[in-house]
């Protein structure tokens, strides 16, 4: 199995200074430039949203819909500050927005594309099957959590951000993230396990 | 076997694995979809983008709390003390024993921008630039547009109108109504302050269904909040009766010497 991830404590993924100057000629009128800045974050916008709404056909909606928000609400992003968070706080807030004005269901539809060429085949048969096992109660758990632990989890586990970056796509102090990294994990686990009292 | 409880590895590497195989959508062209957005003229609500990230209002607060002290501690003849406060719907109203008058009273055309015409303000504003459909006020005689020559730019339209029947002069020479527009909301989001006069009389009502203020009497200073937060200071230029509300996300506003009714019905002919 993978080594444990540790939780980041450096600073910024992504391209800071080049994100900087995108952002400064985006400011200025300059949609080309905004238009880097989106295909540059459409794929981590798109997955985040899809983590919040459970349905691509959504994420790929909010992920454009917070792109134009983001575009007008450029005059307030704070010059030098890192754009990939500040974007991922728009679009998790569009995210939860839309499927509270869905109606939200008490469960998201987060499906996994299975058999991956690459992966398992370094696997035995066993444990390749123990692996899949565990990935369906995860799973399962994780699609009735609450929007907001699944993005913390999702933040740390599936995209990797630094403590840094969390703090400021979850609006919290940097602080406050580990905390509530540790309160998502406690509700996963007692989500899995009420699971499996429930399956016994 | 996961019938026994994951160890805290065993979690942590399956929630990595399982990141890596979310049936995640793929987008590849969203910077068109997107770029042909923002080439649309704007509409709904835009102010969600605002309300979106959670800004911290914090130093918002406090920049309106210094500038409603300054401004009571400034103004020579302004006791010290705000006797009064309202709050309707995110204005801050101080009331406060006496406002001086401005020694130079700003003229309604300075400060307005440049002068430019109906059509370019609509095409430029990045709102919806209403002027009253009441026959009197259909033609402003002088429209001026403020702000930055850039997309996404604030801008300010104003309409001036001269003589007209049946509206008295205001104390500025040759202008009888002025009319000024703007992206900005009293929305919980946006806060705003008027200095207020003791002979200032305030209302609070509704206007086309919006929310509205009516502002009745001596010369006042006004705080906004323009679309990128910050809080921007405006004299109420004609010293007169003023009717203030917010549609669709835009404030609107009429000084002119009118009765209240006048003004409303004159607000209600905007299109």
């Amino acid at each position: 199995m993978a080594d444990v991830k540790r939780l980041r404590t450096d600073s910024v993924e992504g391209r800071p200074t080049e994100d900087a100057a995108l952002v400064e000629r985006s400011r200025n009128g300059d949609q080309d430039a905004y238009g880097e800045l989106v295909t540059r974050y459409q794929a981590i916008a798109a997955r985040t949203a899809y983590v919040i709404t459970g349905t691509a056909a959504d994420a790929e909606d909010v992920a454009q819909d917070a792109f134009v928000k983001a575009y007008y609400a450029l005059d307030r992003f704070r010059s030098g500050a890192p754009f990939r968070p500040w974007l991922l706080r728009i679009v998790a807030n569009e995210a939860i927005n839309r499927r509270k004005a869905a109606g939200r269901r008490p469960t998201v539809g987060l499906s996994v594309v299975e058999d991956r060429a690459s992966g398992d085949t370094a696997l035995s048969p066993e444990a390749s099957a123990l692996a899949h096992e565990r990935r369906e109660v995860v799973l399962d758990a994780l699609r009735k959590m609450r929007e907001e632990d699944r993005l913390v989890i999702a933040y740390r586990y599936f995209f990797d951000l630094s403590e840094v970056e969390m703090a400021e796509a979850l609006g919290v102090a940097r602080g406050t993230v580990k905390s509530r990294l540790s309160r998502a994990i406690a509700r996963l686990r007692a989500a899995m396990e009420g699971d499996q009292l429930h399956d016994a | 076997m996961t019938r026994d409880r994951m160890s805290e590895q065993e979690l942590d590497a399956t929630l990595a694995d399982l990141g890596e195989r979310l049936a995640y959508p793929r987008p590849t062209r969203l910077a068109d979809a997107v770029s042909a957005r923002l080439r649309e003229p704007r509409s709904g609500r835009w102010w969600d983008a605002l309300r979106s990230p959670r800004f911290a209002f914090a130093p918002v607060f406090a920049t309106l709390a210094v500038l409603a002290l300054v401004i009571v501690l400034a103004v020579p003849g302004v006791r010290a003390t705000a006797d009064d406060f309202l709050h309707a719907w995110g204005i801050d109203i101080f009331r406060v024993p006496a406002i001086a008058t401005p020694a130079v009273n700003p003229s309604p055309r300075s400060g307005l921008g440049a002068l430019t015409t109906l059509v370019d303000a609509r095409v430029r504003a990045g709102f919806p630039v209403r002027v009253p459909s009441d026959a009197r006020l259909a033609t402003p005689d002088e429209v001026y547009r403020d702000g930055a020559d850039a997309p996404g730019a604030r801008q300010r339209i104003s309409l001036v109108y001269g003589p007209r029947a049946g509206i008295p002069l205001s104390y500025e020479p040759g202008v009888s109504v002025l009319v000024v527009e703007f992206r900005g909301t009293f929305d919980e989001n946006l806060i705003g302050g008027k200095g207020v006069g003791p002979d200032t009389r305030i209302e609070s009502l509704s206007v086309n269904g919006g929310r509205g203020l009516w502002v009745e009497g001596a010369p006042h200073l006004f705080f906004y909040r323009d679309p990128s937060g910050i809080i921007q200071t405006e004299t109420l230029r004609l010293a007169g009766n003023t009717l203030i509300w917010e549609q669709d996300g835009v404030t609107f506003r009429i000084e002119a010497q009118v009765s209240r009714e006048d003004a409303l019905r004159i607000a209600a002919s905007f299109r």
